[in-house]
This record gives structure tokens, C-alpha cells and sequence, in this order.
């Protein structure tokens, strides 16, 4: 089977213990078989002779002492085995979860934003724990009960058929039976475990949600739809739950009967035998109590064929996003670079699609390196995408985007993405100091250079904070203002130095005087920077070399502020809408 | 509290013996069912017992006598204890899944609900991947346990007291030998205690760092591929990943330790009585009652193992409930006071009395703030980030309480009334739009269920939405996502105003409802606004001066107060912070002109 296929693959490296773990449970069940053998010869040897040797005491008092010395070591010596051999199967068991999470750790981190609008977190989620967990129990559990089962079972089999064959046959009839009823279960329990495993990410997803929405159910006092709405989940979860374990129930009878046949069958052909005097009267009671040792396995592998249709549900999905490839990587020969990017960007004709949309359409557009370019344009017209298009965000369909005169394909997303800062519009923030959040592309930095960048982007408020730059900040950034978040999120992008800026409406919940400022300082950077921001404000537009306005994907006018003021168009009215100017009366403009 | 960080385990301050009894809370709605499972367990136990009487019956008399037809009659009794051992387990084990099931059920529908409750800033101070394991994963782990594991407990104690009658009439002195290990493997157990505990918790913490790491890692997958972080992400992942795995193994190695021990005590004391009874052999022991206390000893032994394997889950267990109990114990800080009453249809008339706020009792964000807004007003809030704009629009909705003085609306103090009432008849729209998984019509009927499409289309064109909704393919049911990347940021702000605004509130608060929306469109919305402000009550809190100059009152926020209030025409003829801060805005106009 692939899946165990697989699971040996990732077994790379502690396979040798793990096969030792193996190893050291058939020794436990061959000590085990040893066990009663020596209790056995306490009573024989010791306990019975005290009627027949009442004068021996002392010698059966040494008899006795030796065998108790022998089964305490051999206790001593098998638990400890025992100890031995659960451990490393736990270990085993963590060092698979080790590596396949820190492997899926380092996919997930790979992946595109077309997976991560397609997958929930919750269901992610879902999958690197309790999925991961069952491959944990498969390794250190299931298969370990399987090995038991099966062993028991076999060596049982040769003793008795070495006491006798007939009998023995009469028995293990039984078995076909019980295999075919195992075969039945395990078809009708594995789709169960499907569902019941997408049950539990829808639940695991819609906790995640309101955890993330809790403001707005606050705002909105929607807890009791809240409730409802997990309840739905939560007995959807319950119901599968019950489902999955009712059929074990199911079959429970059936497996039960037929384990629990054989001490009927020895009742009665045994019993028949010995009457016949076939077999002796000790045969007939030791494979009255073996019968037990056969039935035993076989009851178990009921359990463990549940738990390894469990398994199967859900390593599938670990194998899935396992082998799930972004569709935007690097190719194979990527141009990877050291030093910076000089900073031209062009785009040749480059279009767009997204779910069968067209979001860009034949865009060109020529940046020169230290260029600051200005994109305007109406909710939803494409500008996000456009920015997206830079650092491969999105993946363009058609016509060429080059930086540096090579196309954004061929570069190494690392180096690409290295040159491309960027303060998107969505910020978002991590649950860490403020110092942190604003190193986090560039954790060489010093204290004296994050107190810096922030000065840059007028992230002042830290001084109002009891733990100044060691505040911690909520996940995403609650607890702050949207301006505030924004100005983080512009000192971390300027943290960088990065060749070219990318400002997604990055200022757009800053007063006034914190965006000139803000501005000024862009201006002045020390470092060479081609810079690209969307903005809504004039403010932000006027200084910038070049304004791009788009409408529906398309270019509708290019041109530097007083170019497009004068060709009295969109920017135009922008402008005077926002300096309640009445286009028709605010003729006059002065630059 | 400092906030909580994925590495940082979060403190439980001791130990509560009362989670255990807490618990029972979930377990008593089904003792009844329980009790009937034990029977039937017992029932089923002594089916089990039974069959190998038939056997030693037929071997000492029926086969002896060559009688076959008693031997399918025993043989025939035996199929009939089979059945019914199998039928009474069968019973017994399906209710005990209901009831494990609805145990789990339950404890996670207290649960959610208590998070319900929590204010802002519970959510505000931890990672969230660290409340999501508790609702999922913790109370997943505790059902087995609640369920079968009672059950389980009891019937080896009934085993062990009925084997223990059994040794005891057959001979005093031995079974007190056997039981003596039972003191040591008590005093074993107690050792180690201390060190299990700590153990599992050690493990919950570790384990739900590394989710909590692993759940921001995934929603900031953008921003880590932006700056090229992933391999420093991988560092920290792998740490947490490997104290996750240390720690396991630790719980794991401690764990392991109980049967070793049960083990080889059980093994000491079977010697020790073997020997005593030699010893003793004359006048206290006769042969037949050391054959037969051999046997009992071991059977005695085997529920002593299993109690003590249930033992060692319910050390486990007992991690995961106090996390959950202790969520469960959070304090509610805003929530109804005792006699709350609903608030009455609101008119809409607001004031803020000397009020005080400070978010963590330390700094204040507003000192003495006296506001009065009349019934019907449009007011705009503005001044510096950070100034405590959202925060005044936080207070109204009773988001927080106050440090000091009062808000009252329509003269009733709002912390006297119902929350759900008070917030139920606002339109609050916040500065970050959260989008639900679902629909777009979802995501606007949000703040009222059973709006009609029509209700639902006036709405988004009240807003300027429904142009671009309507163009999708899908429109109204387009499916959109969290964080999808379907909708840009405009939109999204536009379908929550949309949402806002949809519940005909009578207290309309804006905060910053616009900053993503294109110039243009903010435009047409306005007019359209104008028209559903009439009559409402409403705070905008905007930077963009252009949405705030039709308010009735502008409001200046700054140094922890109101610096300045008065209409547009007001403050700009006062030459003041609102003068200044709108004339910086003009680029390059001659302000005069402009304010004309």
C-alpha cells in the first residue's frame, strides 16, 4: 500500500530503531509464553511436593528459592525489556511526528496564495495535528498490535498442531470466517473515518473563525447565531463520531461469536475426542486454556483494523498536502543573486486572469530604477494585482514582467522576493515585540537601527507603551489601531533597504500630518529605492514621478501629476473631490 | 498580564483537585445510564466466569461418563453464556460511546459559549492557535476517559474486592502478604506524581506553542514569503517542534515507569507468599491453599495493573481539563451586571459624563471626557492616530468598562443594560472588515439573519457594493473566504459597511469605514449615506476630511480629551488644531479659498 509505503519513507534515519522495536516485541511475546512456564514449575516442583516430601521442607525451601530468584530476575528482566521496547516505539512514534511536521512546516511555508484561499486554516490545522497523531498511532500502536496478534497467534497454532492436528484444524476453521467478517468491517468503517475527519475540520475550522471574527461578533452581539451555528458543528462531529464507532459495534457481535466459538468447538470435539480416548485428558486442558490465546489475537485485530481505517483517513490527507506543489516556484535554473536589484521594472503587455476573470489586461509599463510610482484607480480595479504581479504573488498569464531586464519567472523567488519590500494593505502582524515585528525580514538589525526605521515611519506611539519596543503585540495585531499596525508593517518593509518598495494604500488610516511626514521620509531614504504605491490621496500622488490610473485592469491615464491634472480625466476630479473643489469652477490648478 | 507569545507557556497557578470533581458535572446527567452499564458489564463478567465451570463440569463429569448427549447440552449452555456476554457487552459499550460522545459534546458547547463571552481582550492577549487546541484537541482527549475509564475503575474494584473475599476466607496471613506490596506501589505512585504532573503539563504547553506557532505561520504565510523569512521560521519551528517532541518523550519515559513497577511488585510478593507459605507450612498453611492463594494472587494482581494503567490516563486527562476548566473560569469583564434591563428603543441621544479609560489600568487613554451628542446628530471624530478615537467608539458599544464616570444613552447608563440589547441596535463597523467563510450575502445578512434580498440589494447599493457584486459571476452567492484573495480590501470594507448598515441601527458608528475605498466611489457613497444619517445618531471616525465635513459636529481627540468641537464652519473660523489639520490637507489651495 502507498500510504505504508510512504510512512517507511519517512522513517529515513530511525528505521533501525524502529525495526529493533519490532524485534523486541517478538521477544516480549516469546518472554510471555515463559512466564506461566515458570509459576508453573513453582507449583509443580514445589507446592505439589509438599504432601509427597513432607520431610524435604529444606530442600523444597531451596527449590523454592531458586525458582523465585529465577522469576523475579526474569520479571526484573522482562518488564525492563518491556520498558525498553514501549519507549522506543514512542520514540519512533515522536520522531516521525518530528520530521513530517517540520517537512509539511516547510511546504506550507512554500505554498501560493491560491492554496491558502483554497485550504482553512482550521483545516490545516486539522491536518498537522490530529492527522499527524494517527500516523504517530499507527507506528507505535497499531502495527505493534498487529505484530503481537499475528505472533500469538502462529506460535499458538504450531503448539497445538503439534499436540493435535485434528483438533487443531476444528479450531482454526473459524479463522476464513472471521477474515471475511474483518474485510466486511473494514469497508464499511473507512469511509466513516473520511467523514468523520472532515467533520472534525469543519468543527476545528469554524472555532478558528469565530476566534478570528470575535470582534465583529462582539459589534454585531451575534454569539447566540455564534452558538448555533458551532452547535450545528459540534453535533455534526458527534454524530460522525457515534457513526464510526457504531459500526464497530456492528460487527462486534460477529467477531466476538466467532473468537469465542473455539472454546465451544474444544467443548465439544475435544470432549468427543477424549471420549474416543484420542487425546488425553491434559491435551483436552491445554488447548481448552490455548483457546483462549488464539481467540485473543483475533478480537484484537478487530480493534486494530478500526484504528488503521482511522489511520488511513488520515494520513491520506498528510500524504496530500505532503505532495501538494505550489503552482508558483522557482524553476529549476532560477537566477539566484547576491546583490541588490538595480530597480527597473517593465511591464510588456502583461494580462491577468483569476477564476476565469481578467484582472490585468495589457498592461505596459516602464519604471526606471529610483522611480517613485503612484496606481490609483476605483475599489477593486486591479491594483493589488498589479503589485502582486512584482513579486509573484500572482502568477501573470500572458505578455512579460521584467525586472532588471530578466523576467520575474526566471529569478529565484527567494532573491526576487529578497529585493521586493512590501507593506500590503491587509496588515498583518505577528504575536511578538513590536521590535520583532520590525525586524522580522532583517534580524541582524540593532536596537538603535529598528529605533530608526520606526522614527521613519513615524511609529512614535511605542514610547506611550509601558514595554516600549518590547511590547508584545497581539496575533495580527490586535490590540493596535489601524494606523498604528500600518506604520509597523512600513518599518518593517523599510527594514529591508529593499531595491524596490512596494506600499500597498499603506498609509491610508494616518492622519494627515503622519502621512507627509511619512512621505518625507520615503523621500529621503538612504538607500536606492524604486517605489511603488498604491494610494487614494492626492497627497501621496502629487511627488510621484509617474501616476498610473486603472480602471477595469486597464491603463486609463499615465502621466506625472500635472500631466494628469491637465488632461482634466479621472485624477483630475480625484483631485478636486478631495480638495472639495468643484470640477467645474476649480479651474485653475497650480502644482 | 504581559500577552502570551507562542514561546511562552502559559502559567496555571496550582493545582485544583476540584477540575476532577468539576468534571463530574458532565458525568452526573448520565449516572443513570452508567449505573445500567455497569450491571450489564457485570453481568457480562460473570457470563465470562461461568463458561470455564462448564468445562471443568464436563471434564471431571460428563466426558468421563462417555456421555455425549450432556456434552452438547453443556456445550449448548455454553453458546447461551457466549451470547449473552457478548449481548450484555455490546449493550454496555454502545451506551458508554453516547454517553463518552456526549460528554465531549457538552463540555465543548460550555466551553464555546464561556468564549463567547470573553471580552476583546482574551483574544487580544494570547495566540489564538492556543484557544483553538483547548475547544478541539483537549476535550477530544478527555472524553475516553469520563466515559469508560469510570467504568472501567469500578469494575476492577469490584474484581479486586471480590477476588480479596475469596483470599480472605481461604487464608488471612497469606492475602495480607500479597497486599503488601499494595502500600509500596502506593508510595511509588505518589513518588512520581509530582513528576508525571508536571510532565503532562509541560507536554500541553509544548504542544500547544507549537501550534499556536504553526497557526500564525500559516495565516502570515504572505508576509513570511514578502521578507523571506521562511528559513528563520523553520529555526523556530523546529525548536518548538523538538522541546515538543523532548517533552513527550519525558511524559512518556514517566509513564512507562508505573507497570514496570506494578510488575515486578506484583512478582516480589507472589514469591514472598510462596516462601511464607513454605515457612508457615505446618500450622497455618495446608498445601491445597497454597495452590489455590497462588492463583489468586496473580488475578488479584491483573486489576491492580489495569487501575493503575487507568491511573496514568487520568494523570493525562487531568492536563487537559484544567486547561479547559480553567477557560472556562476566565472572567467575564463586561457582561450584564445582576438586574440588568433591556434597553429601551434607542432614540439615539449620547453622552459621555467625566468619563475615564484606561485599557490596562495603568495609563490612561481618557481623562474626565464629557461629550453630548442629541438625538439624530452626525458626529466626526478626529485628531492623531492613537489619539483614543476608536477607543470613545469602542465605550459606547460597552466594549470595555470604564474606569470612571458614565456613558449614557437616552439617559439610561449603559452598564445597566443588557448587552445584547444595548449592542443589538447599533451598527458598529469596525476598522478591520472581517469576512466570514461563505457567501456574499452571507457575509452581509450577518448582523440581521432574516433580511430579505431586497433589504439585502438596498443596502449594498446604499453603499456603492452592489456594482461590483453583481458584476461577479456568481454575485450575491459568490463564495468568499477569510482571507481569501478574491476581494480586494475595497470591497471588503465595502460588503462590512454593506453589513453595517443593513441592520437599520439606530446608533451608526464608523470607524474608518472607508480608508481602503477609492476616492471616486467614496463620493457616490456619501449621498447615499447622507440620506440613512438622517435621523441616526452616528460617530465617523475618519481621516479623510472630505467624509467628515458634512457631519453636523466635528470633535477634535487629542492628549486623552476633546480639544475641539463644532461644525466645520466653526473650527475652520477658529482658526484652530482642525483648521491647521484641514488646510494640511489642501495641498497647495489657498485654504481661504477653499473653506469658501
Amino acid at each position: 500500500m502507498q500510504q505504508l509505503k510512504w510512512m517507511w519513507e519517512q522513517m529515513k534515519g530511525f528505521r533501525k530503531r524502529y525495526i529493533f522495536a519490532l524485534l523486541s516485541t517478538v521477544v516480549l511475546q516469546v518472554m510471555l509464553l515463559i512466564n506461566p512456564i515458570i509459576s508453573q514449575k513453582i507449583v509443580d516442583d514445589v507446592v505439589y511436593q509438599l504432601p509427597n516430601q513432607p520431610d524435604n521442607l529444606d530442600g523444597l525451601i531451596h527449590t523454592l528459592v531458586v525458582l523465585v530468584s529465577i522469576m523475579i530476575g526474569f520479571t526484573l528482566l522482562r518488564t525492563t525489556v518491556r520498558y525498553v521496547s514501549m519507549v522506543t516505539y514512542e520514540s519512533c512514534g515522536q520522531k516521525f511526528l518530528y520530521k513530517v511536521k517540520k517537512e509539511l512546516y516547510d511546504k506550507l511555508q512554500a505554498q501560493d496564495m491560491g492554496f491558502f484561499s483554497r485550504r482553512r486554516t482550521g483545516d490545516l490545522m486539522t491536518c498537522l495535528t490530529g492527522d499527524m497523531e494517527m500516523g504517530r498511532h499507527a507506528i507505535s500502536f497499531i502495527s505493534r498490535g498487529l505484530l503481537e496478534c499475528f505472533f500469538l497467534y502462529v506460535s499458538t497454532c504450531v503448539y497445538m498442531f503439534s499436540q493435535n492436528v485434528v483438533l487443531t484444524l476444528s479450531l482454526i476453521v473459524f479463522t476464513p470466517f472471521l477474515f471475511l467478517v474483518m474485510r466486511a468491517f473494514s469497508k464499511t468503517v473507512g469511509p466513516r473515518f473520511r467523514h468523520l475527519r472532515e467533520k472534525l475540520s469543519q468543527l476545528n475550522s469554524n472555532a478558528q473563525e469565530n476566534i478570528e471574527g470575535n470582534r465583529v461578533i462582539r459589534a454585531f452581539a451575534t454569539e447566540d447565531y455564534e452558538m448555533k451555528k458551532f452547535d450545528e458543528k459540534n453535533r455534526e462531529y458527534q454524530k460522525a463520531n457515534l457513526q464510526a464507532s457504531m459500526t464497530w459495534y456492528r460487527f462486534f457481535p460477529a467477531i466476538e461469536g466467532l473468537s469465542q466459538a473455539l472454546s465451544v468447538s474444544v467443548l465439544l470435539v475435544g470432549g468427543w475426542f477424549m471420549m474416543d480416548g484420542k487425546i488425553s485428558a491434559g491435551t483436552f486442558l491445554a488447548f481448552n486454556s490455548l483457546c483462549w490465546t488464539l481467540c485473543q489475537p483475533m478480537r484484537m485485530l478487530g480493534m486494530l483494523l478500526n484504528d488503521a481505517q482511522r489511520f488511513l483517513a488520515s494520513i491520506n490527507k498528510v500524504i496530500e498536502l505532503y505532495y501538494g506543489q505550489p503552482d508558483i516556484q522557482s524553476k529549476e535554473d532560477a537566477v539566484t543573486q547576491e546583490e541588490p536589484f538595480r530597480g527597473d521594472i517593465s511591464f510588456k503587455n502583461v494580462s491577468v486572469v483569476l477564476n476565469g476573470t481578467k484582472v490585468l489586461d495589457s498592461i505596459d509599463l516602464d519604471i526606471k530604477a529610483g522611480q517613485t510610482v503612484a496606481i490609483m484607480g476605483t475599489t477593486g480595479c486591479g491594483k493589488t494585482t498589479l503589485i502582486n504581479c512584482i513579486s509573484r504573488f500572482v502568477e501573470i498569464s500572458s505578455g512579460k514582467l521584467e525586472i532588471d531586464g530578466v523576467d520575474v519567472r526566471d529569478y529565484d523567488l527567494n532573491t526576487l522576493r529578497k529585493n521586493v519590500g512590501l507593506a500590503s494593505q491587509d496588515v498583518f502582524l505577528f504575536s511578538d515585540t513590536v521590535d520583532g515585528n520590525i525586524a522580522y525580514g532583517n534580524q541582524q538589525l540593532t536596537s538603535e537601527e529598528v529605533a530608526q526605521y520606526a522614527r521613519m515611519s513615524a511609529v512614535d506611539f511605542i514610547d506611550r507603551m509601558t514595554d516600549g519596543f518590547d511590547t508584545i503585540i497581539g496575533e495580527r495585531g490586535t490590540g493596535l489601531s489601524g494606523g498604528q499596525k500600518q506604520r509597523i508593517a512600513l518599518a518593517r518593509a523599510l527594514a529591508v533597504q529593499p531595491p524596490i518598495l512596494i506600499l500597498d494604500d499603506t498609509t491610508s488610516a494616518l492622519d494627515l500630518e503622519t502621512e507627509k511626514f511619512i512621505q518625507k521620509s520615503l523621500r529621503e531614504l538612504s538607500f536606492p529605492c524604486t517605489k511603488i504605491m498604491v494610494a487614494q490621496r492626492i497627497s501621496t500622488t502629487r511627488h510621484a514621478d509617474l501616476i498610473v490610473i486603472l480602471e477595469q485592469g486597464k491603463i486609463l491615464e499615465k502621466g506625472s501629476h500635472q500631466e494628469l491634472l491637465e488632461k482634466k480625466g479621472y485624477y483630475y476630479d480625484v483631485y478636486c473631490l478631495q480638495n472639495g473643489v468643484n470640477r467645474e469652477e476649480g479651474g485653475e490648478v497650480n502644482g | 498580564m504581559a500577552r502570551n507569545r507562542f514561546d511562552v507557556d502559559e502559567k496555571l497557578e496550582s493545582f485544583n483537585v476540584g477540575h476532577l470533581r468539576r468534571s463530574f458535572v458532565y458525568i452526573r446527567q448520565h449516572s443513570k445510564v452508567m449505573l445500567i452499564s455497569l450491571f450489564f458489564s457485570a453481568i457480562a463478567v460473570i457470563c465470562s466466569l461461568l463458561t470455564p465451570k462448564l468445562v471443568g463440569y464436563a471434564v471431571d463429569n460428563t466426558i468421563p461418563n462417555k456421555d455425549l448427549r450432556e456434552l452438547f447440552i453443556l456445550a449448548g449452555g455454553m453458546v447461551v453464556l457466549i451470547g449473552l456476554n457478548i449481548l450484555f457487552s455490546y449493550l454496555r459499550s454502545k451506551k458508554m460511546v453516547v454517553v463518552g460522545q456526549q460528554i465531549v459534546y457538552d463540555i465543548r458547547k460550555d466551553l464555546f459559549a464561556h468564549l463567547q463571552k470573553l471580552p476583546f481582550q482574551y483574544y487580544d492577549d494570547r495566540p489564538h492557535g492556543k484557544i483553538l487546541v483547548r475547544i478541539i484537541n483537549y476535550v477530544n482527549n478527555v472524553s475516553d476517559m469520563l466515559s469508560n475509564g469510570i467504568i472501567n475503575f469500578v469494575l476492577e474494584i469490584f474484581n479486586i474486592i471480590f477476588i480479596l473475599g475469596f483470599m480472605f476466607t481461604t487464608n488471612v496471613q497469606l492475602t495480607l502478604v500479597v497486599l503488601a506490596g499494595v502500600p509500596v506501589l502506593v508510595v511509588v505512585l505518589v513518588l512520581l506524581r509530582p513528576k508525571q504532573r508536571r510532565a503532562w503539563r509541560a507536554v500541553n504547553n509544548k504542544s500547544s506553542n507549537l501550534n499556536a506557532y504553526l497557526q500564525e505561520s500559516i495565516d502570515g504565510t504572505k508576509i513570511t514569503q514578502s521578507f523571506t523569512r521562511q528559513e528563520k521560521n523553520a529555526e523556530i519551528f523546529d525548536q518548538l517542534n523538538t522541546i515538543n517532541q523532548k517533552t513527550m518523550m519525558r511524559a512518556v519515559r514517566l509513564s512507562n515507569l508505573v507497570p514496570w513497577f506494578v510488575d515486578n511488585i506484583s512478582v516480589i510478593v507472589v514469591a514472598l507468599m510462596y516462601l511464607m507459605g513454605i515457612a508457615w507450612t505446618r500450622p497455618v498453611v495446608t498445601f491445597g491453599v497454597l495452590v489455590v492463594m497462588g492463583d489468586y494472587a496473580w488475578k488479584l494482581w491483573q486489576p491492580i495493573l489495569n487501575i493503575s494503567n487507568l491511573y496514568n490516563n487520568l494523570i493525562n486527562t487531568l492536563a487537559y481539563l484544567e486547561r479547559i476548566f480553567e477557560t472556562m473560569d476566565e472572567p467575564v469583564t463586561v457582561d450584564d451586571l445582576p438586574g440588568a434591563v433591556e434597553m429601551k428603543p434607542i432614540k439615539g441621544h449620547v453622552e459621555f459624563k467625566d468619563v475615564t479609560f484606561s485599557y490596562d489600568g495603568q495609563v490612561n487613554v481618557l481623562e474626565h471626557l464629557n461629550l453630548d451628542v442629541k438625538e439624530g446628530e452626525s458626529v466626526a471624530l478626529v485628531g492623531p492616530t492613537g489619539a483614543g478615537k476608536t477607543t470613545i467608539v469602542n465605550l459606547i458599544s460597552r466594549f470595555y468598562n470604564l474606569t470612571g464616570g458614565e456613558i449614557l444613552i437616552d439617559g439610561m447608563d449603559i452598564s445597566q443594560v443588557t448587552l445584547h440589547s444595548l449592542r443589538s441596535q447599533m451598527g458598529i463597523m469596525l476598522q478591520d472588515s472581517f469576512i466570514f467563510a461563505g457567501s456574499i450575502l452571507d457575509n452581509i445578512r450577518y448582523s440581521k439573519l432574516d433580511a430579505t434580498m431586497e433589504e439585502v440589494k438596498r443596502a449594498c447599493h446604499t453603499v456603492c457594493a452592489d456594482e461590483f457584486i453583481e458584476e461577479m459571476k456568481d454575485g450575491y452567492n459568490t463564495q468568499v473566504q477569510e482571507k481569501g484573495s478574491r476581494l480586494s480590501q475595497g470591497q471588503r470594507q465595502l460588503i462590512a459597511f454593506a453589513r453595517t448598515i443593513l441592520r437599520d441601527p439606530r446608533i451608526l458608528i464608523l470607524d474608518e469605514a472607508t480608508s481602503s475605498i477609492d476616492v471616486k466611489t467614496e463620493k457616490q457613497l456619501q449621498e447615499g449615506l447622507q440620506n440613512m444619517l438622517k435621523g441616526r445618531t452616528s460617530f465617523i471616525v475618519a481621516h479623510r476630511l472630505s467624509t467628515i465635513r458634512n457631519c453636523d459636529r466635528i470633535f477634535y481627540v487629542s492628549d486623552k480629551g476633546v480639544l475641539e468641537s463644532g461644525s466645520h464652519e466653526e473650527l475652520m473660523a477658529k482658526k484652530g488644531l482642525y483648521y491647521q489639520l484641514y488646510v494640511s490637507q489642501l495641498e497647495g489651495e489657498d485654504p481661504a479659498e477653499a473653506a469658501g
